[in-house]
């Protein structure tokens, strides 16, 4: 019987080559779907992968403090559930105040307090818009990233004959400045003029990740920061590292317990390891994949419709050839199987194209963007497994039909 | 041992009113190793005849015995395995698959047997010397002409090595030349032990035939033995002796009589020559010009020459 389905194969093959434009077309819906499901779902993977990398290089035991309640916490403490909307428009503030709890905490090894400025920075009479933090000498021992060029400021006393130093991130060098080596260069922040003391080495970051991009950013002494904007300033976050690593849990519950009895509980923010920042991250790209991937999928439905319709039609106009089969004593299941190999070979190729295609835009996507899309072989695998499957799915009704039909009845049909 | 025992076959088409009887209660009993022709006008249940003996329709009503077995009410797959076995068919249309080469198209009855790729390509180049064309294995069947491609339909219905083979009018879209070598060839295979029934408009090729069997209207109406080689008595006068058939004919005054007119007559009124002994209708002017001469001529006719005007 093997032969017998090997022919199907060659036949199938045959008869879609006699009608390569419409196989094409009808082929296309496939390879739309297998496309866009595929980039998709690797564009996630390599994401995910980029802010794992990001968050390890801040290394495992920082704690970051953010205003909002980013996260539901189920009664152990555990994440459960990521509040996107939340907290965007529920955006509860942290203070300076807050700060000094956080770092009175017991535990606490370091902690900064990061200060949002807004305003453009003037360089040469040019506005850029980089993000300004305000933060203490803490900040270099905290992010562990040795300095390219320079040194980080210091705190109190040391600032005294300097207060209007900064460092900046490797993108603001380059990009700003024009120059990799910034040191002493001078910019001009909310009527100030400060100059640039250190340069930070590139930090690995990502798009769509939570952590703030620190390429992108000038930090200036927090003091400075306070002077400038008064009573009212607001933190952007905290970040803290407690001096017993193995304590983590502990000291970030620490920090929970007395930010939320410090404000009677009228404030909203969120402590959040690395571990679970992790996992946020990794739960809001889960989420947007599976939901872009979803709306691509649609495309393979569309693409499944075009083979029945395409089948349909070959079908029909193949009357003939069936009552000539069935004459010459084809069964039902041979016919259905020889319609069925069609469809499949058809929606398999599709699925073969849609891979390849995904492969050379991850290639295009790698080289060009500061993307690195991840393609797994269960992608891969489980693309062609779905196209194959949405052959056959699609290519039964006309198969069936093929196979039901009468074969004197078919012989009449010219 | 009879190969095919029909009694009292009757196959009916559509419903009510439009109800149409294709076959009326026909009886026929063919023996092993008999060459049957089957002669009648167009329309008269010769092909309907050939789907129900072929396995391809079911007969309304009566019972039809094959290799001395019932196969009148099987089921439609038990029908295709015994007409894959047992039943080779040949077409006027040939009915080759034009994407198939020549070889494929010949080993596809084998491959829905099962047979194994290298065994079925073997017997079919057998075959295909067996009618002559072993030098067109890979042709495809548009590359041939109509004779040829004919035979490599007989070498396709012979490949199964089947008892029984059907043709419907194998000649029916062939030249005078290629009818013969087509005919030649199946009583070649007849020889070798094969049943063979064809359906043909054409008398001078009952001259191949054992029997030969008269339809009209459904039924059979005239069954004789012929020797082989010569053509039989009555498809010399069948043409003659079947009136006209249809209200338009009557009332122009056209008999299948004078569609049997000799070609020079025909050409001379200026109508188109009538094919393969098939009812036209024709113009009245044509039918009364015509009309006498016919009767004269009748015992005239010399079968060669009608054959020649296929």
């Amino acid at each position: 019987m093997t032969s017998v389905y090997r022919g199907n194969i060659k036949m199938a093959i045959a008869s879609l080559k006699s009608t390569k434009w419409r196989s094409f077309l009808t082929m296309l819906g496939i390879i739309i779907g297998v496309v866009s499901v595929v980039t998709v779902v690797s564009i996630g993977e390599g994401i995910k992968h980029q802010v794992a990398t990001q968050i390890n290089q801040l290394g495992p035991d920082l704690i970051t403090i953010r205003p909002g309640k980013l996260v539901e916490r189920s009664g152990n403490g555990a994440v459960d559930g990521v509040n996107l909307l939340f907290s965007a428009t529920d955006g509860g503030v942290l203070t300076p105040k807050n700060y000094e709890t956080v770092s009175q905490t017991p535990g606490i090894g370091k902690s900064v307090p990061l200060s949002l400025l807004h305003g453009p920075v003037r360089i040469d009479g040019h506005d850029y818009t980089p993000l300004v933090l305000g933060t203490t000498s803490s900040m270099e021992q905290i992010l562990d990233k040795p300095l390219e060029f320079g040194e980080f400021f210091g705190d109190g006393d040391a600032l005294k004959d300097q207060p209007n130093s900064a460092v900046i991130g490797h993108n603001v060098a380059t990009k700003i400045f024009k120059q990799r080596q910034a040191v002493g260069e001078n910019f001009e922040f909310l009527g100030q003029t400060f100059f640039v003391r250190g340069v930070f080495k590139q930090f690995d970051t990502t798009p769509l990740s939570l952590s703030t991009d620190f390429n992108d950013t000038i930090f200036i002494p927090y003091q400075t920061a306070q002077q400038i904007t008064g009573e009212n300033s607001q933190l952007y976050e905290i970040l803290a590292k407690p001096s017993d690593s193995s304590r983590l849990t502990q000291v970030a519950n620490d920090i929970t317990h007395r930010l939320e009895t410090s404000s009677q509980g009228q404030q909203r923010f969120t402590v959040l390891r690395q571990d679970e920042s992790l996992a946020v991250t990794n739960n809001i790209l889960d989420l947007l994949t599976k939901m872009i991937a979803g709306i691509a999928a649609i495309s393979l439905l569309v693409g499944g419709i075009g083979i029945m319709d395409v089948m349909l039609v070959s079908v029909a106009e193949r009357m003939h050839e069936i009552g000539i089969r069935k004459a010459l004593g084809a069964s039902s299941r041979q016919i259905l199987l020889q319609f069925l190999t069609e469809a499949s070979v058809l929606s398999l190729v599709g699925g073969l194209v849609g891979v390849i295609l995904s492969l050379i835009i991850n290639f295009v996507l790698r080289v060009t963007t500061s993307l690195t899309p991840v393609l797994t072989w269960q992608v891969v695998v489980g693309a062609t497994v779905v196209s194959l499957l949405v052959g056959i799915i699609f290519g039964t009704a006309p198969a069936l039909k093929a196979a039901r039909k009468d074969p004197i009845e078919a012989l009449r049909n010219q | 041992m009879a190969i095919i025992k029909l009694d009292d076959v009757s196959k009916l088409y559509g419903f009510g009113d439009a109800t149409t009887l294709a076959l009326d209660e026909v009886s026929l009993t063919i023996e092993q190793n008999e060459f049957v022709a089957v002669m009648g006008p167009s329309g008269c249940g010769k092909s309907t005849l050939m789907h129900i003996i072929g396995l391809l329709d079911r007969p309304t009503h009566g019972s039809f015995m094959l290799n001395e077995r019932s196969v009148a009410r099987l089921s439609q797959a038990r029908r295709g395995k015994i007409r894959r076995d047992t039943i080779g068919f040949i077409f006027q249309s040939y009915n080759l698959l034009p994407r198939l080469t020549v070889l494929e198209n010949v080993a596809l009855p084998l491959a829905y047997r099962g047979v194994s790729l290298a065994k079925r390509t073997k017997l079919a180049i057998n075959m295909l010397e067996r009618v002559g064309l072993s030098d067109r294995d890979y042709f495809y069947p548009p590359q041939l002409s109509g004779g040829q491609v004919q035979c490599v339909a007989i070498a396709r219905a012979l490949v199964n090595d089947p008892k029984l083979i059907i043709a419907d009018e194998p000649t029916g879209n062939l030249d005078s030349t290629s009818s013969r070598l087509i005919m030649e060839l199946l009583s070649e295979i007849h020889k070798s032990g094969n049943t063979i029934l064809f359906v043909t408009h054409n008398p001078e090729l009952t001259r191949y035939a054992s029997r030969v069997v008269y339809m009209h209207d459904g039924s059979i109406i005239q069954d004789e033995q012929t020797k082989v080689g010569e053509v039989a008595e009555t498809a010399l006068q069948q043409m003659y002796t079947v009136p006209t058939r249809t209200a338009e004919d009557d009332l122009a005054g056209v008999s299948v009589l004078m569609k049997a007119l000799p070609q020079k007559e025909s050409r001379a009124s200026k109508v188109e020559p009538v094919k393969r002994g098939r009812r036209k209708a024709v113009g009245k002017s044509r039918s009364k010009v015509t009309r006498k001469p016919v009767k004269t001529s009748r015992s005239n006719h010399a079968a060669p020459k009608r054959g020649a005007r296929k």
